[in-house]
């Protein structure tokens, strides 16, 4: 339904309900994470939504951090999602 | 505003700050890692729940950032800064303030007058320069309060010193009323004319006098003897003789300009002058036009403008008539009105290569009466008589 469609989108627009990560050259963006469960080197575990994502790579570290978002600089092999 | 800070950790695990600042829910703003110790940017506000939550890690502020870096460096550097400030402060009390007064005038009168009228309207030394306006208020004033003594008044700035140029009245005396006086001759001369208003001619017209003979008397004689003294009055012209020795060379440089100007600048230090750019034109004659002037510093804008030297030779006529002018404008630059040159000869010309010499010899009427005041104590001392 385009109406429905049309609510989500604007109650996501203004309370922020949605997860994503984006990746571009070393860098990963994290948009509302819940909890930041593992920091190392060469892994960090993520708990977003109803899932975990497992960032692998080296060098890893965090560039900015706030209660919402994570900003992951190093050299990034792969991403893994795990569902509950 | 977020005020942030950069803070030094020294502690080796990176990853395990991180984690505990994610639990104390501190947000990181940037973050880097050193040899033995980790940087990073938060909040100042943050910096205190680290102090009271991270008690086992050594931290110190590293560097702050916006108006907290501001406040800081005041705080570090208020010294200097404070120098700075009276500095500025002590340049622009100079600079504006009065320390001499200058008045232009050799009438110490005068001076006084000026200075007291200065005093009254506020303008007196250790005291702040005044604006053009005000400048010109107390000119008037001061103009209009001794109309009778001062004719102009002029008040400048120069650096720390006020100049008060001043003209005063000039009230034209009567011609003053002497009791005794002859008339001599003001020089060697052949007597032309005599219109006697009072005294005694002592010479008739066509007499030759000597520099300072009596020629109208002021003694007013009976048998010879002295009857009366009188200030004695006339006109008397004479002829004159003068011998003028002239040389004009034959090579006349005549200074021509090409209308070709070029701007530059210069710096007066003490009466010497830098150029700040090379100037790019031979031959030039500078104006200049004052930028800014402080003291004994001035900027001052240059303009250079070109010209050529243009060289006439002239032929003998040319130069020879040039220089019977120039002979001719040098005793006219001596006499009045109504005095002229009655005869021009020229008593020997040399041409030379490169200039003429001409010697010429000219007669002029002139007035040669001059008034000769006398005392009566001393003429009766050298004559040993008295009037009756």
């Amino acid at each position: 339904m385009k109406d429905l469609h049309f609510r989500n989108y604007f109650k996501n627009f203004l309370l922020d309900l949605e997860d994503f990560i984006t990746i571009y050259d070393e860098n990963l963006h994290v948009f509302n994470y819940e909890k930041l469960v593992k920091l190392s080197e060469k892994e960090i575990i993520l708990k977003m939504n109803k899932k975990e994502v497992i960032i692998v790579g080296n060098n890893l570290k965090i560039k900015q951090m706030t209660n919402q978002e994570l900003l992951i600089i190093g050299s990034i092999l792969k991403v893994e999602f795990k569902y509950e | 505003m977020n005020k942030l800070i950069w803070v030094k950790f020294y502690n080796n695990n990176y990853y395990q700050l991180i984690l505990r600042l994610n639990k104390l829910g501190i947000t990181i703003y940037n973050s880097k890692k050193d040899k033995d110790c980790i940087l990073i940017k938060i909040k100042r506000e943050d910096y205190d729940k680290i102090k009271k939550y991270l008690i086992s890690y050594k931290t110190e502020i590293y560097s702050l950032t916006g108006i907290l870096k501001i406040d800081w460096l005041i705080k570090k550097y208020i010294i200097f800064i404070m120098a700075i400030i009276i500095s500025i402060i002590f340049l622009l009390i100079c600079n504006n303030l009065v320390l001499k007064i200058d008045i232009k005038n050799n009438n110490n009168q005068i001076k006084d007058l000026v200075q007291n009228e200065l005093k009254a309207n506020g303008l007196t030394i250790l005291k702040f320069k005044k604006n053009h306006k005000e400048i010109e208020k107390v000119v008037n004033k001061i103009l209009d309060d001794n109309k009778d003594t001062l004719e102009w008044l002029e008040i400048k700035y120069d650096g720390l010193v006020m100049i008060v140029n001043v003209t005063e009245k000039t009230i034209i005396k009567e011609k003053e009323e002497y009791n005794y006086c002859h008339i001599v001759a003001s020089s060697d001369a052949k007597i032309l004319s005599l219109n006697i208003y009072r005294g005694v001619p002592l010479k008739e017209v066509n007499d030759y006098v000597l520099k300072g003979d009596i020629i109208l008397s002021g003694d007013i004689t009976f048998n010879e003897e002295v009857k009366n003294r009188v200030c004695a009055s006339g006109e008397v012209y004479g002829e004159v003789w003068y011998k003028v020795k002239v040389e004009v060379p034959f090579k006349e440089e005549n200074i021509k300009y090409t209308g070709k100007n070029r701007y530059n600048f210069n710096i007066k230090i003490n009466d010497e002058k830098y150029k700040i750019l090379k100037s790019r034109i031979k031959n030039y004659k500078e104006k200049e036009i004052n930028l800014y002037k402080f003291n004994d510093f001035e900027i001052n804008l240059v303009k250079e403008k070109e010209y050529v030297v243009e060289t006439k030779t002239l032929t003998e006529e040319e130069a020879y008539n040039k220089a019977l002018k120039l002979a001719q404008d040098k005793i006219l630059l001596k006499l009045d009105k109504d005095e002229s040159i009655l005869l021009k000869k020229v008593l020997k010309k040399e041409v030379n290569d490169s200039t003429i010499y001409l010697e010429v010899f000219i007669i002029t009427k002139e007035n040669i009466g001059l008034l000769k005041v006398t005392d009566v104590a001393e003429e009766d001392a050298n004559n040993g008589s008295k009037p009756n």
